[in-house]
């Protein structure tokens, strides 16, 4: 009988790039490999020299569970990263599509192309003192600070900021991004919490000067409106059992207005809130009982965070060394249409700050090269109809896909990703079975670009485990590209 | 009954395609309708468990029974120990269950659609639960997550169904 594995070897597979190794390109990649019946060379291309994107550089360090996808990326690239079965995994780390390697050859060179290179940019407010002022900063700086992003780690932006000054905490915006940054600031002197994690020790160890009092979270819409989900809500909330207490004014939280609302998760929401609100011994669910509250922090100070609503920023004001001293913020009306307004039957108010930061959207960029390949853009995303990227025309780009949140803008999480990565692999799957069986495409030739492998990342994440085994944490990262390099 | 008849397609469409529910005359239409999706030749299989992944073999006589009704609609039954999870039975049988946060109770990919005769048999989810099927593709009134299912005397014969994969509800309904 025949060696299947020599046979296997020798079949003409088919070429299939995909751009980003976060958790939509790496979904793509495990839902194509499974399910395509059609021989595949499957390339994930990555700027950086490590994979997995926001899952790694994103979700918040005290979130360990949410990066167990990794293990399935993992699990998928180790089964197919030989060449003995049917299909052929490559990754292909430190090089950037669209700087080293031309989207337009991946086109030209590949018999499929998979933009999922997520969101590189950040939306903006727009207002007088937001880029020049010491201490704002936008969420994805603050996130990939503390996360240990080769580009923001070692940041004199953040390493040259006086942190022991800081009390007065504003953020910008209402979703998760933004409960994830003011429970790493309210919690940053548990220690119980931040010792077990992959943190960035710089980071850490620079926020735990900070004495917080207050973190006002601020959002232009209404509570109904907020955007974070209810997990998220839960766990500040929760962080009433160190001394970290939360409130909502009843200008905006009115049980009273609220009972019309049937939506199950919004229904939750606000139980979670009456709830947390209500005194320890009138609680009704066992859930909020598990432990009792305290007053104050361990170290007696007080420590408090706020939903503030139906509020816009203005502008931003610095003292004389540059260090943000307030924020003005002009009051909002919701009309019935659901639009706001400015209120003007009240004047504008100033918060005292000594930190601000923006949490109101990752967004997404084109690519240079898409005005010269007529890619259509809109805003902050890719234009797709049934999976497939339009031209500027309105017409499927040929061999072209998107997916994960460069198509869809940055909202959603690991499982609405996942689902659309695996819409989009059967698409692609689906196409593939449709050309004839023979393929144009080729490898692209790496050699003299320097880039990491996926043998490369097993090193540098065997290093970074054991660095973190020394130190009784799950990992410790490298916090500079070079040092990933070097390693090598 | 027919609350959830009505409310939870899946089981709608089984109760014409099975018979295995209490059926209505309008829950009889609808199953005609999505035979379709559920041909009656639909795989039905039994299987003993073998060693697969880390599933305990269950000691004989004490054997729970569990059937998944796949997204295509074929049904699988296994033979199971008491304590597995349905999201380490689905996974270690291959089946399309993705358990993308290894079973903590934080991504909702193990959703599933438990039958609703069972339903009320299972423990109540806990806050923590609820707040993961918040995001659920495709909730029901019998949705729960798979990986906080254990297996029990109590639901021995259960039927849940994967949820199909469809683009009726969109990304931003999750943002
Ligand atoms: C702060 C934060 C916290 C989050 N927390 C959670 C959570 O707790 N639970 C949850 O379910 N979801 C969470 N999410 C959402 C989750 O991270 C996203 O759903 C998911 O990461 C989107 O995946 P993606 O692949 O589209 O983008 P990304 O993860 O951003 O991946 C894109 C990848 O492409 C690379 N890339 C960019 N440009 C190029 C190029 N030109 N060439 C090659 N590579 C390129 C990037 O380096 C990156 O690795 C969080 C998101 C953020 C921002
Ligand atoms: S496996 Fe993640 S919630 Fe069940």
């Amino acid at each position: 009988m025949m060696n299947i594995r020599t046979l296997t070897t020798n079949i003409p597979r088919k070429r299939v790039s995909i751009i980003g190794s976060g958790p939509s390109g790496f979904y793509t990649a495990y839902h194509l490999l499974k399910k395509s019946k059609i021989p595949l060379h499957v390339t994930i291309w990555e700027k950086l020299p490590v994979p997995f994107g926001l899952s790694r550089y994103g979700v918040a360090p005290d979130h360990p569970e949410v990066k167990n996808c990794e293990e399935t990326f993992t699990q998928c690239a180790e089964e197919n990263i030989q060449n003995n079965g049917l299909h052929k995994f490559e990754f292909i780390g430190g090089i950037t599509i669209g700087e080293q390697i031309s989207l337009q050859k991946l086109i030209s060179e590949q018999d499929a192309v998979i933009l999922s290179y997520g969101s590189s940019g950040e939306h903006k407010l727009n207002i007088p003192g937001e880029s020049d002022t010491k201490g704002v900063f936008t969420s994805r700086e603050f996130v990939s600070w503390y996360n240990g992003h080769p580009d923001y780690a070692l940041n004199p932006k953040f390493m040259d900021f006086d942190w022991s000054h800081v009390s007065k905490v504003g953020i910008i915006g209402n979703g998760n991004v933004a409960l994830d940054i003011s429970r790493v600031l309210l919690s940053n002197k548990i220690d119980e919490i931040w010792k077990k994690t992959d943190i960035n020790p710089v980071a850490i160890s620079l926020l735990q000067k900070a004495p917080i009092s207050n973190v006002k979270i601020i959002g232009r819409r209404d509570f109904i409106h907020s955007k974070f989900t209810n997990k998220e809500l839960r766990e500040l909330w929760a962080l009433e059992r160190y001394g970290i207490r939360g409130s909502i004014s009843s200008e905006f939280f009115d049980v009273s207005k609220f009972s019309s609302i049937n939506d199950r998760a919004l229904k939750r929401r606000i139980e979670i809130c009456s709830e947390y609100m209500k005194d320890f011994s009138e609680r009704t669910k066992a859930s909020y009982k598990k432990y009792e509250p305290l007053e104050l922090t361990l170290d007696g100070s007080t420590r408090t965070w706020e939903l503030d609503y139906l509020k816009a920023p203005i502008k931003i004001d610095k003292d004389a060394n540059g260090n943000i001293k307030q924020l003005t913020v002009r009051n909002q009306l919701l009309t019935d249409e659901n639009k706001l307004v400015d209120d003007t039957s009240k004047s504008d108010i100033v918060y005292g700050l000594d930190l601000l930061i923006t949490s109101i959207g990752y967004a997404g960029k084109p690519m240079k090269e898409f005005s010269s390949l007529n890619i259509k853009f809109n805003k902050d995303r890719v234009i797709t109809k049934d999976n497939r990227v339009l031209s500027t025309s309105d017409v499927a780009f040929p061999r072209l896909y998107a997916t994960g949140w460069i198509q869809s803008g940055s909202q959603g999480v690991i499982v609405s990703t996942m689902m659309n990565a695996f819409n989009v692999a059967d698409t692609v799957i689906a196409d593939l079975s449709k050309n004839d069986s023979t393929t144009n495409s080729q490898p692209i030739d790496v050699t003299n670009i320097p880039h990491t492998t996926w043998k490369d990342w097993e090193e540098i994440n065997k290093r970074e485990l054991d660095k973190g085994k020394q130190s009784g944490k799950p990992r410790e990262k490298f916090l500079t590209s070079d040092s990933m390099y070097k390693h090598n | 009954m027919s609350r959830f008849l009505v409310k939870s397609p899946i089981w709608r469409s089984l109760s014409g395609s099975c018979g295995l529910l209490k059926t209505s005359s309008q829950s009889l239409l609808v199953g005609r309708y999505t035979l379709n999706r559920f041909p009656t030749n639909a795989t039905f299989s039994t299987t003993r468990l073998l060693q697969h992944g880390h599933l305990k073999k269950p000691n004989p006589g004490e054997e729970l029974k569990i059937t998944f009704i796949l997204k295509d609609g074929a049904q699988k039954t296994f033979e199971v120990a008491e304590g597995e999870t349905m999201l380490d039975i689905a996974q270690g049988h291959n089946l399309d269950m993705e358990g993308a946060c290894g079973g903590s109770c934080a991504c909702s990919t193990c959703h599933v659609i438990v039958d609703p005769d069972y339903y009320d048999a299972l423990p109540e989810p806990t806050d923590e639960e609820n707040d993961m099927l918040d995001l659920a593709y495709g909730l029901t009134e019998t949705s729960r997550l798979g990986c906080q299912i254990k297996m029990s005397k109590d639901i021995d014969g259960i039927r849940v169904a994967l949820p199909a994969m469809t683009r009726n509800v969109s990304a931003s309904d999750f943002s």
